[in-house]
């Protein structure tokens, strides 16, 4: 067994399925702690429309908050879309993803793809150096910020090294792209990549409860 | 109507004596970790997992802090003030655990003594951290479960375990029980004031706080004015009154319960179908949203703050009010417990409307109002005085922009911290309460008689 053989075989099955089962998992392991009921009467009973307001809103903070947070959400944003693009309309992990679920869309250009997947290091660069260099941030990081920047870059830069053949034979490098991506998956359950998941939940809980007060969240 | 500053002055300067009285619980240091460990557990609750899984480290919280903003110090970002909170949940409760526990160490009664600053001295609760967290993290209410099991360890500020001692133990504060108030009422009754008190039958029980008998007399002098000007069946009970609550303050929930049963035996007893909160920001949470919780069922009546009632009453047309002129330049500070946790928002708005002042709006208003820097107890803790005027800064700063005279409130904690801030810092802006200029606009000057 060669090692891309390896990577996109066994080691790959392995990922998804820790992928998966870490994640349904920790989901549903957190949502199974303790809830009571609120028995105080509430002063707005559409909590459940707070509830998908406040997953909508916090898309982009409010414009009290905004001076002070917006360079670290525009390089958010940009690192984000980069990776939806890299990851979602590059055209092989489009063929990729139909082989595993049967469905696929239409992918873009491969040049407009390596250019996302270099901004989307730079952006990562730059959230890194903020991190580093902004003490109130170097306070509240711990190992987890920097193995989760770590895992999601790796598997970025691997595969543009793979697509423009650098770094060995394309066989070893397009096998380093793919464990990038298993170490990725399998981190993905344990560490802060997980909000990808947890950003629903964790937003519409607070909307609605605020909304039974009567404050848009 | 203005405060007595020499009353005003006289209270200040007794602050720093209030711990004096407090009887820190005696308990070894295993039994104090233990305990808080115990208190964590039990209070932390499914809608608090989700939260502490989802915590990114974006730092976005710190933006709104007033604390952080006014020290820059990285300590105080909200989110580090749940770091003990969040390695018990990892430990006990995350579905995680069985690998958390591998790598994360327990907690040490010396990081509980560390964090009391954070959790007592550096946070007010207010929630504003909250209305910026892009993943929507309710920090605030899960710093009162550190609180809860800090207090639960004996590891209080002196100042809130003895107020909250006082409270449990005497149902007075500051020296002022029943008996206390019931002899500050009948002044007020001797000077003409139809203050009826301990009526058996009632639709409306007034609550009232120690800060409005000591000091802000004048609050309960005009709410007791409008309620006679609007001629409705109401009473202040002598069972029933303080609507302070240091148990929830300091975070020891059998007094916060304690307290929260008086104001409901006495609005049972007297069958009310709405109970008043004076102007006291955490008193309105307390019973508002807290209260049925603790009780174990709803409440059998409508709990309203003083403001949020002034606000319904002018908006249906039954309290008309005289303009006080646009002369009065004033501004309005949110209290964060009445707006941001409780949604009294407009009602004090269509108040200041009917008053026909010249209202400006702070910059940062509303449920993003910036808090003072002196609620959940934090006004009463002395270690806290220099951060809290960092703090207070900002409110200054927020007020000086909008060019009023005055900035009016509707929080008896808010207006201590507001004058005692003022008076450090020289500051000449009016301090109002909204109560007090509902009576003053009164078309009737004479009260009614029951």
């Amino acid at each position: 067994m060669t090692l891309l053989d390896f990577a996109r075989g066994p080691a790959l099955e392995w990922a998804l399925i820790i992928f998966v089962a870490g994640s349904l998992w920790r989901l549903v392991g957190a949502w199974l702690v303790r809830r009571e009921a609120d028995l105080s009467a509430p002063r707005s009973e559409s909590t459940a429309a707070g509830g998908v307001r406040t997953v909508f809103s916090r898309f982009w903070p409010r414009k009290e908050f905004q001076s002070k947070t917006v360079y670290a959400w525009v390089l958010a944003y940009v690192m984000h879309i980069g990776l939806a693009i890299v990851v979602f309309l590059f055209t092989p992990h489009i063929l990729f993803i139909e082989g595993l679920l049967g469905i696929s869309w239409p992918g873009v250009s491969n040049d407009f793809v390596m250019f996302a997947g270099a901004v989307t290091i730079a952006s990562m660069v730059a959230l890194l150096v903020r991190r580093l260099t902004t003490p109130y941030l170097k306070a509240i990081s711990n190992v987890d910020d920097y193995i989760s920047w770590l895992l999601t870059l790796l598997p970025v830069v691997t595969g543009m090294m793979a697509y423009a053949h650098i770094g060995g034979p394309y066989p070893t490098v397009l096998a380093l792209h793919i464990l990038s991506v298993d170490l990725m998956l399998v981190w993905f359950p344990f560490g802060k990549l997980f909000h990808a998941i947890l950003w629903v939940p964790s937003r519409a809980q607070l909307g609605a409860a605020m909304q039974r007060r009567g404050v848009k969240a | 109507m203005t405060v007595n500053m020499e009353m005003f002055k006289q209270f200040a300067e007794m602050l720093p004596r209030l711990g004096d009285n407090a009887q820190p619980p005696q308990m070894t240091d295993a039994e104090r970790v233990s305990t808080a460990k115990e208190t964590f557990i039990r209070k932390l609750n499914g809608r608090m997992a989700i939260d502490l899984e989802s915590c990114i480290h974006c730092g976005h919280c710190a933006s709104a802090c007033h604390y952080f903003v006014g020290t820059d110090d990285p300590k105080y970002v909200p989110i580090r003030k749940l770091d003990l909170l969040k390695r018990v949940y990892r430990r006990e409760l995350s579905p995680l655990r069985w690998l958390h526990r591998l790598y994360t160490h327990d907690i040490t009664v010396k990081e509980l003594q560390e964090c009391q600053e954070l959790v007592y001295d550096s946070c007010t609760e207010c929630g504003r951290c909250s209305m910026v967290c892009p993943m929507g993290i309710n920090i605030a209410g899960m710093v009162n479960v550190m609180r809860q099991g800090m207090a639960n360890a004996g590891m209080i500020p002196a100042e809130l375990m003895a107020m909250e001692q006082e409270q449990g133990g005497h149902e007075s504060l500051f020296g002022v029980g029943p008996e206390q108030m019931k002899g500050a009422i009948m002044k007020l009754q001797e000077s003409g004031l139809d203050i009826p008190l301990d009526k058996e039958k009632a639709d409306i029980l007034i609550t009232t706080s120690v800060i409005d008998i000591l000091l802000f007399t004048d609050g309960l002098i005009a709410t007791a004015r409008i309620m006679n000007h609007l001629g409705l069946d109401w009473t202040l009970r002598s069972d029933g009154y303080e609507a302070a609550n240091f148990g929830l303050l300091s975070g020891y929930e059998r007094v916060q319960k304690a307290a929260s049963e008086r104001i409901i035996a006495a609005a049972n007893a007297c069958g009310a179908k709405t109970v008043i909160i004076p102007e006291c920001g955490h008193a309105y949470p307390s019973m508002r949203w807290e209260a049925a919780n603790e009780h174990g069922g709803p409440l059998p009546f409508e709990v309203l703050a003083i403001s949020e009632f002034l606000g319904r009453e002018v908006k249906s047309g039954r309290l008309k009010l005289n303009a006080l002129g646009r002369s009065r330049k004033v501004t309005f500070h949110d209290p964060c417990k009445l707006a941001r946790h409780s949604g009294t928002i407009e009602e004090p708005r269509w108040v200041l409307d009917a008053l026909g002042v010249d209202f400006r709006e702070v910059e940062s208003s509303k449920e993003l109002n910036w808090c003072c820097g002196g609620g959940a107890g934090v006004f009463l803790i002395n270690s806290a005085a220099d951060l809290r005027q960092k703090a207070f800064q900002i409110k200054i700063n927020q007020v000086e922009k909008t060019g009023a005279d005055s900035v009016v409130t509707a929080c008896g904690s808010c207006r201590l911290n507001f004058l005692n801030g003022a008076m450090r810092s020289g500051w000449d802006k009016g301090i109002e309460s909204l109560v007090e200029l509902v009576a003053e606009a009164l078309p009737e000057q004479q009260p009614t008689t029951h």
